[in-house]
């Protein structure tokens, strides 16, 4: 493991924000944790980039280089007033990396940013300056890069370039990469493992598609001729609309079930699987 | 028609208080003065006031006979406004009566004392006393009471019996204690304050000497 | 690294429009301080030679550009630290504010020499925007009004002449100094425990405020005199004494620079403690 954190606690007043957390990542892995907004997420990013001390518990970090981790939290902080590049020199400079115009451009090309803007990064989209608090992340070329909520305020098309750019660079270039969200299906697409976290504590991990599929309990189906199924009547179901139903049905099931709907001669147009929400964050039995 | 009596009537009257009364060691003080057409002057000036700290200043004196005299210098200088009456004009211009008032001495030497005290309402003193050095027919100490300008003194020392201008002269006048509202400017101390507070007259001196004198005579 | 760092500072500084808008304001307040101190120098010499004029004419002219920078020094002391320390305080308030000291120390920069390199950065700033204002005072005094005597009063009506008032109003620019500092770090620790621009400000200008009260206060115990901070900022008035008092000099910056050493400090140390989180 590049990096690992062990019982990690801490507390702000009364309020416990983390319990004995344990949590680690390896190079080339994609490490996502999911909960809620105050779930504690912040907050464990937090102590594993070492901007809070834990109360209790340890972190192990085998990295070597002169930069260990690299980092986001919440939303990239920049100097709104500078350009990318002069962004890029300064984060460079304090940290003893190459500031050379020929080094920052090529940092700025591999989070797909222009090399050309001049202009104060003010002006910039949240996916720009997502890409760009990336790029000063990845300065000194750290093993590990912690990314907290990088999809939040993304368009679209923001958010498919920016989970292309995470998986190059944990596929690609072997970093290990942990990425919080509250959007299951962020975390879905891009980790390998994820870690879920309720009340600031992990109620489970895993590989990411067991963990999800087993608090998938739902699909929502849609095809022509829907409501002539016979098999459909086998489980617990409700339609929504004239085509489209909600069936209770778990992932294992669901392929068994759309080759009797073929052999029915019904052919699905759309599968959704839904997410219970309540089994996902609820502790591991 | 009224006023050109009037004005002769004026200098009849002057000229027979002149006549009459006007100490003969005093007129031959003027006309040796009045012998002296103009001159120029370097001033070295040392002022001596309580409450004023200034560095010795130099600057320049010209004189020019029947005017005020003049000083010029690239620094600030205080001049005072008695004492520079070479020519005695301030007296002449109005009708005076002289009194003598015998033989004084002064540092070390004795010296003819009279006083001049003005007939006309015009002038500007109120009486003036003076020493004069009846072997060289010059003035060594001058006290003036004007009417609004205070108590001048005036002590002026000579570098040879022929000079009929001061090597270097001592005015010394009443002057009131600048008050200014606490703070005014600069610093305020307890220091500042007591001396702020202390009221009334002082007296003050400056120290002329004068150099490299270009002197026109008649 | 704290090269680097104090390079990071001054660019950051210097590549924000709030410090040039700063800059501008001295510039202007200066222009404005400038006009005011010509009508006011007129009155200001009238009242101090009010009792001089029964007996003296005066030669030569006091209201000069000497006079003009002597009024600008007192005029200053106030405003002049007022928009350093808005400035100033905002070197650190901002990155709190805009989360860019968070992500600065997810970079492998140590907190101490990030901090410190701020309290450099803030005082080298601070000397120089003293020296542009004392250049340009000189500049734009000298230019127009000329260089003549000095009258000042202190106690007693001083007089200096142009080459000695010169040199005093350099001497007393350069003392300023340090009280500008002071002032300076002493918002940068404000902005260090406060981290809210808007309470740093109102707790900066209070503080200013308040010292300026209290250097006028008068206390009971000589030694509070002597030694509170507040009582320190005004030691280049002494440079207008006439027999400049240069151990009191020395002991009062002294003390001073002690005073901005422990304000620096408790910055630091409490930087240095505080998460950043």
């Amino acid at each position: 493991m590049i990096i690992s954190g062990s019982r990690l606690s801490k507390s702000f007043g009364h309020s416990i924000v983390l319990k004995e957390v344990n949590i680690e990542c390896k190079a080339a892995e994609i490490c996502g944790l999911l909960g809620v907004n105050g779930a504690g997420k912040t907050t464990l990013f937090k102590i594993l980039l070492g901007l809070l001390t834990p109360d209790s518990g340890e972190i192990h970090c085998s990295s070597k280089g002169v930069k260990a981790l690299g980092g986001i939290i919440e939303k990239p902080a920049l100097y709104e007033y500078l350009s990318a590049r002069e962004n890029l020199k300064v984060f460079a400079r304090i940290q003893g990396a190459s500031s050379d115009k020929k080094d920052l451009d090529q940092y700025l090309e591999n989070v797909g940013l222009e090399t050309e803007r001049k202009d104060a990064v003010r002006n910039y989209s949240t996916g720009m300056k997502q890409r760009l608090g990336i790029a000063i992340a990845m300065l000194n070329n750290p093993e590990v890069l912690i990314l907290d909520e990088p999809f939040s305020g993304l368009d679209p098309m923001g958010i498919v370039q920016l989970r292309d750019l995470i998986l190059d660079l944990a596929k690609n270039k072997g970093l290990a990469i942990i990425i919080s969200s509250h959007i299951v299906e962020e975390i879905r697409l891009v980790s390998d493992r994820v870690y879920v976290i309720n009340n600031g504590q992990i109620v489970k991990s895993g590989v990411t598609a067991e963990i999800i599929g087993q608090a998938t309990l739902q699909h929502y189906l849609c095809a022509e001729h829907l409501k002539a199924s016979t098999v459909l009547k086998e489980y617990q179901h409700t339609f929504l609309t004239e085509t489209g139903a909600l069936i209770e049905i778990g992932i294992e099931e669901m392929p068994r079930l759309m080759k009797r709907l073929a052999g029915e001669g019904i052919y699905l147009t759309s599968c959704t699987p839904r997410i219970d929400m309540y089994q996902l964050f609820r502790t591991a039995q | 028609m009224k006023m050109s009596r009037n004005l002769l009537l004026l200098l009849l009257g002057t000229l027979s208080a002149l006549a009459q009364e006007v100490d003969a060691d005093l007129l031959k003080v003027k006309a040796k003065m009045d012998s002296v057409q103009s001159f120029e002057a370097g001033i070295i000036m040392d002022v001596d006031i309580s409450f004023i700290n200034m560095p010795t200043k130099e600057a320049t004196i010209s004189y020019q006979r029947g005017e005020s005299v003049k000083f010029n210098s690239d620094d600030f200088i205080l001049i005072p406004k008695r004492g520079f009456d070479f020519s005695l004009e301030e007296f002449f211009r109005h009708p005076f009566i002289t009194v003598d008032r015998g033989i004084e001495m002064y540092q070390g030497k004795s010296y003819k004392y009279i006083n001049i005290i003005p007939n006309s309402k015009k002038a500007d003193y109120a009486i003036a006393s003076l020493l004069i050095d009846t072997l060289n027919y010059r003035i060594v100490r001058s006290e003036i009471i004007t009417k609004k300008e205070g108590a001048f003194t005036v002590n002026m020392k000579y570098d040879s019996d022929s000079a009929a201008l001061p090597a270097s002269m001592t005015v010394e006048f009443e002057v009131e204690e600048v008050k200014i509202p606490l703070n005014f400017m600069g610093r305020d101390t307890d220091i500042d304050r007591k001396q702020i507070r202390t009221e009334g007259k002082k007296t003050g001196q400056i120290y002329l000497q004068f150099q490299n004198y270009r002197v026109n005579n008649l | 690294m704290i090269k680097a760092l104090l390079w990071a500072e001054a660019y950051k500084l210097m590549k924000q429009s709030r410090t040039w808008y700063a800059i501008a304001a001295v510039f202007v307040l200066e222009l404005i301080v400038l006009i005011s101190a010509y009508y006011q120098g007129a009155a200001v010499i009238d009242i101090l030679l009010n009792n001089l004029k029964e007996s003296f004419y005066f030669e030569g002219d006091l209201l000069n550009g000497n006079l003009l920078i002597y009024l600008i020094l007192n005029s200053l002391w106030f405003n002049f630290p007022l928009i350093l320390m808005l400035v100033i305080s905002g070197m650190i308030t901002d990155e709190y504010k805009d989360g860019t000291l968070q992500t600065v120390m997810l970079q492998p920069v140590q907190k101490k020499w990030f901090i410190l390199s701020k309290y450099i950065v803030a005082t080298v700033f601070t000397v120089l925007m003293v020296l542009v204002l004392a250049l340009s005072a000189f500049l734009f005094s000298y230019l127009i009004f000329g260089k003549s005597d000095l009258i000042v009063f202190i106690g007693k009506l001083n007089f200096f002449n142009a080459v000695e008032a010169e040199t005093r109003l350099i001497l007393a620019f350069l003392n300023g100094c340090i009280s500008m500092i002071f002032f300076s770090l002493a918002s940068l620790t404000f902005g260090v425990i406060f981290r809210d621009t808007l309470k740093t400000w109102i707790v900066s200008v209070l503080f200013l405020i308040v010292s300026n009260l209290l250097l006028k206060f008068d206390f009971k115990w000589e030694l509070i005199n002597k030694l509170f901070y507040a009582k320190l900022n005004d030691t280049w008035q002494y440079f207008f004494q006439y027999e400049i008092p240069w151990n009191i000099i020395l002991r009062n910056n002294l003390l001073l620079v002690g005073y901005i050493v422990g304000f620096s400090a408790i910055g630091v140390v409490i930087f240095n403690k505080k998460d950043i989180g």
